[in-house]
């Protein structure tokens, strides 16, 4: 069995419906809700105080050798940054309720702006690929269930397990190489081409140039979550098919392709639905290396650029919308399950 | 390191030496120097610098001494080696190049002044009286063959005394399409390469294609007259705002903004400013704006630009495009390190925006919305973080560039730049993050790609902390110093793209370069001579202190 190989697939399958047992939906829902605010202070607090802890003032590269004492106070105080610990951290809690994550060191402006900028890239890009990654996976997923015992079988499930162990960075490389320097299909890098200008951002979005440049991180990003959605889904439906209701179906006469999609894949979907929500928190911080591959402008190279020039107060920004992204999509796929299989929420576990 | 107490006596010079020999018989006060901390970067970071640690620790291994390589992340190392001045021996370092570098007053007074090292740029703590006084002495000489001489002496004193083991002026590679761009009107500048102002109004295209497409591994942090936030920010201020004179392609100043600069006398200016001149949004560049620009950064609002004007004591209008300055004193490097450097700006702009900022604890530098009116060659179309950055050429300018867009794209990726220069999407090179080597194979493979690379005005060095013994001594230095092979740090370690260094003055500076400091000779023997020269001993492999020389250092 594919999954035995591999670890993931059984943490999601792992996922349970059962720990809803016997409590009303809304109530449930809003215990998800808590719940996953909780771990979100949790980021918050431990982001917080990591930063200051780090060796070295957080003002080092903030506050100018050419200040005066007096200015230097000043600006202390003005960033809040003479008070008591604990103080900042609730200055700090209450700014982040008012969406205000500070100036960075480097670039002068507030940090929630230069998020928002880079934010759609990041968030285009992980949905995209996540679509293709999870339709094609679905799908082959369910075939090679199906094809179960054939020679089809034992030559997919090697290559998909290759595809989702070989690093990103190299599949990028090499389709970079193969597709764009070498046939020129593609374009090298960036989101549109030099130069080119747009009225709204939407335009953009929706043009040839920006679709072309999408075209190559996507097909890069799907090819490495594609295994994830497709091991998972041949496991639940080889479980899936020894259940009654498919053996009905094929007693009613159905087809074959239609048993498969219109049962068997149904209550199969489960688990990947989760996996999916998951999929874009954990990728939207993954993508660190597949923009910088490609040069495109996300937030995960924002993250990586912040980091190495100590521009704290961006690299806290980006670490937290990262796992605001996260604890939004866990909370999502809570209310997913929720609707797609009543038992999570009327407690009648099986 | 741990440190007891400091310093130990030194009266090694009275003692005769007794030659520097395996197993010779030491005097029983020889005590044994302590094992030695070589701070160096991660391979990771600079991959260069942290081989050439490796080939150094090798050579002083072999000298008798116990050398521990640390690489350290460079956080840790700026807090170590710049905030912990006596807590450290030896490391690697760097000075970059700069157009402003290209005067030698830079290096030569803040490297080695002895005020600034407690707290500035003498870190390793080089204190010589007889130094300050030909620092001090440049400084002064408006007369440049006197100024020369001073700045000859001061390298061969430096040469003497090695507080830096000086390795390499690293060269860095560049390039250009052929197709694209008429080659003979690319334009080199001493010290920094072809990317720069005068290649970018001078470069002429040859084809349809009539943008210069440029890269950048680093996004744009700022664009503001008043503030630069990286390295990236300065290519584009250069572009967008005029300055009175510039760096020219032989590194030095020449009017630019100015129709003429003249030292009146050893500390008065005579400036007359190009008449016609006019800012992006159509309005004249007056003298007004120039004395507007001198003045705005006095104040505590341009903290970055303030230390540029604060020589200037008055200035005063003649006529309509003249300008008088007087300083506080005279100053040989003022056309370089202020008239290159403070960025013309619009009086009807920034007057208001100044005014609105008085008694707020916010700069110019926090300003969110930097009105970007210059009169530069360039103004500024588009900037969209982290991708590119549109600038338009500005036709009404006295140099207005042959080219109708300058674009630079921000390509993190080292190799996606030779596929994007290769396919087009970029067809200028200014900075090659890759392995030089993979750049020239390249441009082989692809005959219309030039690649041209320039020696740098800044050097790769081993510092040595002069406050702590062993590195006290100026014969310890030399011998360690000596010991190091440069050829072989350029070929081994650089790939051949460096040239050696044994200066703080750049051999592409060949005016204030003083030729008769290359070339020292080195290798073991030379480092062993100098040691037993002066009364260093080996002892069952180990090296030992000259008699009577004591230190109380612990190694951690």
């Amino acid at each position: 069995m594919a999954e035995a190989h591999d670890p993931s697939v059984a943490d999601y399958r792992a996922t349970s419906p059962e720990d809803g047992g016997g409590r009303a939906p809304m109530k449930l829902v809003l215990e998800r809700f808590l719940h996953n605010t909780l771990a979100l202070l949790a980021v918050i607090t431990i982001l917080f105080f990591m930063f200051r802890l780090m060796p070295g003032s957080p003002l080092a590269a903030f506050i100018n050798d050419n200040l005066n004492e007096d200015q230097q106070k000043a600006m202390l105080q003005q960033f809040g940054l003479d008070r008591p610990m604990w103080q900042q951290y609730l200055i700090y809690l209450a700014n982040l309720a008012r969406g205000e994550m500070g100036l960075s060191f480097f670039q002068r402006r507030p940090v929630t702006g230069i998020l928002l900028e880079v934010l759609p890239n990041s968030l285009i890009l992980t949905l995209s690929s996540l679509i293709v990654a999870y339709v094609f996976g679905v799908l082959a997923g369910a075939w090679l269930a199906w094809k179960r015992g054939s020679w089809i079988e034992r030559a997919a499930v090697p290559v998909v397990l290759a595809t989702r162990a070989a690093p990103e960075f190299w599949i990028g490389m090499v389709l970079l190489a193969l597709l764009s320097f070498k046939l020129g299909w593609f374009p090298s890098g960036g989101a549109s081409s030099p130069g080119e200008a747009y009225t709204s951002n939407w335009q953009r979005i929706f043009s040839l140039d920006y679709l072309q440049h999408l075209a190559l991180p996507v097909i890069t990003l799907a090819l490495y979550l594609q295994g994830l959605p497709l091991l998972l889904m041949r496991s639940n439906m080889l479980e899936v098919m020894h259940e009654e209701f498919v053996t009905m179906a094929r007693m009613k006469g159905l087809s074959e392709w239609r048993i498969v999609i219109g049962h068997a894949a149904r209550n199969a979907l489960l688990p990947v639905v989760t996996a999916f929500a998951l999929g874009v928190g954990l990728s939207m911080g993954g993508n660190v290396v597949i923009e910088t591959v490609f040069s495109w402008p996300g937030i995960g190279r924002m993250l990586v650029q912040a980091v190495s020039v100590h521009d704290y107060p961006l690299a806290q920004g980006a670490f937290l919308m990262i796992a605001a992204v996260l604890a939004v999509m866990n909370f999502v796929a809570d209310l997913l399950y929720m609707t797609l299989d009543p038992r999570v929420s009327h407690g009648r576990a099986g | 390191m741990k440190r007891r107490t400091m310093m130990g006596t030194a009266a090694a010079a009275a003692v005769a030496p007794t030659g520097f020999a395996k197993g010779a018989l030491a005097q029983s006060a020889n005590e044994k120097i302590r094992k030695i901390n070589f701070y160096t970067w991660p391979q990771a970071a600079l991959p260069q610098a942290y081989q050439a640690s490796q080939l150094i620790a090798q050579e002083w291994r072999k000298l008798g001494l116990d050398i521990d390589v640390k690489p350290l992340q460079r956080q840790a190392q700026t807090a170590l080696i710049w905030y912990g001045r006596d807590k450290w021996d030896t490391t690697m370092w760097r000075m970059v190049g700069r157009p402003e570098r290209s005067d030698p007053d830079e290096f030569v007074y803040s490297l080695f002044y002895s005020t600034l090292a407690d707290k500035g740029y003498d870190f390793v703590g080089y204190r010589n009286p007889d130094y300050d006084k030909l620092a001090e002495k440049q400084r002064t000489q408006i007369d440049k063959e006197e100024r020369r001489k001073t700045i000859f002496a001061a390298q061969e004193m430096i040469n003497r005394d090695q507080p830096y083991a000086f390795l390499v002026h690293p060269k860095y590679p560049m390039a250009f399409n052929r197709k694209v761009f008429k080659e003979d009107t690319v334009v080199n500048q001493t010290g920094i390469g072809i990317r720069n102002i005068w290649t970018f109004v001078a470069i002429e295209p040859l084809g349809a294609q009539k943008d210069l497409i440029i890269n950048s591994s680093e996004s744009l942090n700022a664009c503001n007259p008043l503030y630069i936030g990286g390295a990236v920010d300065s290519w584009i201020t250069d572009l967008v705002w005029d300055r009175l004179m510039r760096i020219g392609p032989d590194g030095q100043p020449q009017p630019w903004s100015a129709e003429s600069v003249e030292w009146k006398d050893d500390r008065t200016i005579a400036i007359t400013l190009r008449a016609g001149m006019k800012w992006h949004d159509g309005q004249p560049v007056t003298i007004d704006d120039v004395i507007f620009s001198f003045t705005a950064p006095a104040g505590d609002k341009a903290p970055m630009y303030k230390p540029f004007v604060t020589e200037i004591v008055a200035m005063e209008k003649v006529g309509d495009r003249g300008l008088t300055m007087k300083l506080k004193a005279p100053n040989a490097a003022f056309f370089t390190a202020s008239l290159s450097k403070i960025n013309l700006i619009p009086r009807h702009v920034w007057e208001p925006v100044l005014k609105d900022l008085a008694g707020k604890p916010e700069n110019a530098e926090q300003i969110k919305d930097v009105n970007r009116t210059g009169s530069g060659p360039f103004r500024m179309a588009r900037w969209q973080p982290n991708e590119e950055v549109v600038l338009e050429a500005f036709p009404d300018h006295f140099r207005a560039p042959k080219v109708a867009r300058w674009i630079m794209r921000i390509v993190p990726n080292a190799e996606a730049t030779l596929g994007m220069l290769k396919s087009g999407e970029l067809n200028f090179l200014g900075f090659f993050g890759g392995d030089p080597e993979v750049l020239v194979k390249f441009a082989k493979e692809n005959p219309d790609i030039v690649v041209k690379s320039e020696t740098d005005v800044g050097f790769e060095f081993v510092a040595f902390n002069c406050r702590r013994p062993p590195f006290d001594d100026p014969a310890f230095r030399r011998a360690l110093s000596f010991a190091i092979d440069r050829r072989l740090m350029v070929s081994a370690a650089w790939q051949d793209f460096a040239v050696p260094s044994n200066s703080h003055v750049s051999p592409v500076l060949s005016y204030w370069h003083d030729p008769s400091v290359d070339n020292p000779k080195t290798g073991l023997a030379v480092a062993k001579k100098i040691l037993a020269d002066a009364g260093y001993r080996l002892k069952g492999n180990k090296l030992y202190y000259p008699a009577g020389k004591q230190e109380k250092l612990t190694t951690e």
